[in-house]
């Protein structure tokens, strides 16, 4: 096959290096000589797959420290694909080229709602059947991890298992529980598999709705499976293992460097915000630990920038020593070191300073909301002397162009809101202009608001369609020179929002949208929103159901039994106070807020370099 | 100092730009730990240039490049050092310490040389490449810089072999690359399938050789 590939199918395609894999510390292990064989595989485009920190973490996890083996695949672009369907190549390995049927499991990373339809496409091109009810014992596990699994309930009968929350610490124990018991038959494996904390498997409930079509209840029709399933997490990320040796395209990939993963989990509660919740705690790796992996990583991998990764990097409470000693080991090597986003203060600023000595491109901050108000609604706790502050620092010291992030569609959001929108670039324009030696440039970027499940706003209603067009529109009319604004695609995200929030009942819907050829659906030009709405509509579903409603508290969710540790009352209570317009401070420098996670997980917050403590909860 | 590379590219990594392989080549230079010097300036990068470009979809048995060097180190050490670190489809043949004024390979390059490996077929490659040297012009519409002129490819082909073996042809055929003339490679398979090859014949082609031309005579750059 590979022959045939290289010779024959590779020229015809366009960036054919994205599927030929043999990149440098590419780990093939032993077929035989390996005991699970699993096959990590991404369902977007190898660039986009290759920059995906996790699936790197578990790559070299389960290849260097255990005696499985991981191979990886990814979405083939539709060129590609046409080729594959035409020529019988079914989809493959990048290790060994072998097709990924033949592997034990197949691990699909769940990064983003849509790519759900790559993920039947793909399982479709492996020649394996879609539906988990379809297959037999015969075919591999089919499982799926990543933030999007913390709603798992409109993917749950596509996939056999999910993994909830921080995979590096229950994949080695999955794999491990099927390396040892491969004389079960799948029913029988799958019900063990079960019992494994963070393992949730579909099949084993079944689902009972409300006469207004709510949710009513997930039992398991088994005796002794579990009622809820709690997430997985990495306690201390100091003593848990992380890659030294980063697989190295050949390509251009969208994040091409060394990453250090400075904490994971941020808690500073913006109302709307997926992963703050369910990364919950913060816990933090120490300096020492992130000087040696920044070492291994780039003398094994020649990189020539180190990037400081996490939800929120400036909040690491050794960022600054950090950068400064990264800055001083790194520079005469021309290794260079970058900041992913911004905190929107003058300290973030300072430390930007440090890191960008040199080159100064594009500036990125987030006030996400164009009032005080509402960005005291959302809980982004960012004043506008803090953001002006920000921006005239960074005028001051040489950039001259700027990015800011807000979102739109907003809960309690008014005309006079998105004014302040405007109002605000304005000012930042303004400042630059007086403090740059040349016209600066403001960009925006106007997401659109979709509710997402564990957050204080899951019970929030999301924006029509329509309602979007016409604050886009309101936007624009108000718009002044040399401040570009670019949105968001309102119907990509309406669908988003029905995902982000749906049920079991959405999964025939889906399969039809796939059906009817619908793919790629975060690329606007594959994306076709009419394809989607005819799908659920013959489906008999009312997207709106998902959307456009507002939850009543004691509604139950279909994803209610996912326990992230936050507890329900205390994502009402936050709510309640978005409702008041009440902000709720950062439990780091305030104290704790309650939100249950430290008290589940018998933890406190995880800070390695100052003494920032909070109360326990 | 600075030092002349010669090295190969296989057949795994035909699918490489010329971006790609600067990129390869200046991290296997990191990871060798190689003393290599920064440019000046705000956004220092290594002193490192490369032949001219290899194309997308062909490998290399011949390519180069030069680096400049911040200390002088043994060049059987560098040698050993990068061969240590590159994937297995890269290898250093060759390298030589060359003068700080001496002009860039860029600029000095001038001919290439193209394998072609070609399936047994009723066209008789003997005949064809007797045809095709014979013409006094061999004009396509230009795929470079000056797209869509017509360019005559004639002058830029300077000599075609042909070996027969059992189950297939080899051809080599020598062209002029850069200045005056850069017959591109595509252009230059353009013209072999207009004169009659047939492309699926093609079983394999790669780029055996970069020159320096000077009248008849093809001096590699790491022997003049």
């Amino acid at each position: 096959m590979k022959d045939k590939l290289f010779k024959d199918v590779l020229p015809r395609v366009s960036k054919p290096a994205r599927y030929t894999g043999g990149e440098v510390n590419m780990i093939k292990k032993d077929w035989n000589q390996s005991s699970i064989k699993m096959v990590f595989a991404f369902p977007d485009i190898y660039e986009i797959g290759m920059s995906h920190l996790g699936g790197k973490i578990l790559y070299g996890l389960i290849n260097e420290q255990s005696n499985h083996l991981m191979e990886r695949t990814f979405a083939p672009w539709p060129d590609m694909e046409q080729i594959m369907r035409a020529e019988k190549i079914p989809l493959y390995s990048l290790e060994s080229f072998s097709p990924v049927k033949n592997f034990d499991v197949i691990g699909f990373s769940l990064q983003y709602e849509m790519s759900i339809t790559n993920i039947l496409n793909m399982l479709d091109l492996a020649g394996i059947p879609v539906w988990a009810k379809n297959r037999d014992d015969s075919w591999p596990l089919i499982i799926a991890g990543g933030p999007v699994v913390f709603n798992p309930e409109p993917f749950a009968d596509f996939f056999d298992a999910f993994l909830i929350g921080d995979a590096e610490d229950m994949l080695l124990e999955f794999l491990d529980f099927l390396a040892n018991n491969k004389h079960l038959s799948r029913q029988e494996r799958l019900i063990q598999l079960a019992e494994i904390e963070g393992v949730y498997v579909p099949a084993l409930y079944s689902v009972e709705y409300n006469e207004d079509e709510t949710f009513k209840s997930l039992k398991p029709r088994f005796k002794g499976v579990k009622l809820e399933v709690r997430k997985r997490l990495v306690k201390d990320l100091d003593k848990v293992y992380f890659p030294e040796k980063p697989v190295l395209p050949y390509i251009d990939i969208i994040h091409d460097r060394a990453v250090l993963e400075v904490m994971r989990g941020c808690q500073r509660g913006c109302r709307f915000c997926h992963a703050g919740i369910v990364y919950r705690p913060v816990r933090e790796r120490s300096i020492d630990t992130l000087k040696k992996q920044a070492d291994m990583q780039v003398k094994n991998s020649g990189y020539e920038e180190i990037s400081l990764a996490s939800l929120s990097t400036l909040d690491y409470s050794g960022v600054k020593t950090l950068v400064t000693e990264l800055v001083e080991e790194y520079e005469k090597k021309g290794v260079g070191v970058s900041l992913p986003s911004l905190r929107v203060d003058a300290f973030s600023i300072e430390v930007a300073n440090e890191v960008q000595k040199v080159r100064k491109t594009t500036l990125t901050l987030a006030p996400e909301a164009g009032t005080q108000r509402l960005r005291n609604i959302i809980n982004k706790n960012v004043s506008e002397e803090q953001l002006f502050n920000a921006v005239e620092a960074a005028f001051k010291s040489g950039w001259l162009s700027i990015k800011l992030y807000f979102m739109f569609g907003l809960p309690g959001e008014t005309t006079a809101d998105l004014d302040g929108i405007i109002e605000l670039l304005k000012k930042v324009k303004s400042i630059g202009d007086q403090n740059a030696p040349r016209t600066v440039e403001v960009r925006a970027s106007l997401a659109c608001f979709v509710p997402k499940a564990h957050t204080p706003f899951q019970w929030q209603a999301q924006n029509s369609i329509e309602e979007l067009e016409l604050k886009r529109k309101h936007l624009f009319e108000q718009k002044k020179k040399r401040i570009v604004l670019k949105f968001h695609d309102s119907r990509t995200s309406y669908l988003e929002g029905v995902l982000a929030r749906g049920d079991r009942r959405l999964s025939p819907a889906i399969y039809l949208a796939w059906q009817k050829g619908c793919k790629f659906d975060g690329w606007s030009e594959y994306f076709c929103f009419e394809r989607w709405m005819e799908a659920l509509e013959q489906c008999n579903i009312n997207p709106d159901f998902y959307t456009r409603r507002l939850r009543a508290y004691n509604e139950r969710f279909p994803w209610d039994f996912i326990n992230t540790g936050v507890t329900k009352e205390y994502l009402q209570r936050e709510n309640e106070r978005a409702v008041k317009e009440i902000i709720t401070p950062d439990c780091r420098q305030n104290g704790c807020t309650g939100c249950g996670v430290c008290t589940a997980f018998d933890l406190d917050l995880n800070i390695k370099e100052e003494n920032h403590r909070a109360l326990k909860s | 100092m600075r030092l002349r590379v010669e090295y190969r590219v296989g057949p795994e990594l035909r699918f490489l730009g010329n971006l790609d392989m600067m990129r390869l080549m200046q991290r296997s230079l990191r990871r060798a730990s190689i003393p290599f010097a920064l440019s000046q300036g705000f956004n220092p990068h290594i002193k490192l240039s490369m032949g001219t470009v290899l194309p997308v979809g062909l490998w290399g048995e011949k390519e180069y490049f030069d680096i400049e060097l911040a200390e002088d180190i043994g060049i059987k050490d560098f040698v050993e050092r990068m061969n240590d670190v590159f994937p297995p489809p890269v290898l250093i043949n060759e390298c030589n310490e060359i003068l700080n004024d001496e002009p860039a390979l860029m600029k000095i390059i001038n001919a290439a040389s193209y394998k072609f490996f070609v399936r047994k077929s009723s066209l008789d490659l003997d005949l064809w490449k007797d045809e095709f040297t014979a013409k006094d012009s061999l004009v396509i519409r230009s795929r470079g810089k000056k797209k869509d002129r017509d360019k005559d490819l004639r002058p830029g082909i300077f000599k075609v072999t042909v070996q027969k073996f059992h189950n297939f042809d080899i051809m080599e055929i020598w062209s002029s690359t850069g200045m005056p003339l850069n017959v591109r490679y595509d252009e230059l398979l353009e013209t072999m399938v207009l004169t009659g090859l047939d492309k699926k014949n093609i079983i394999d082609v790669f780029r055996s050789g970069n020159y320096i031309k000077e009248g008849l005579k093809y001096f590699t750059p790491m022997k003049r």
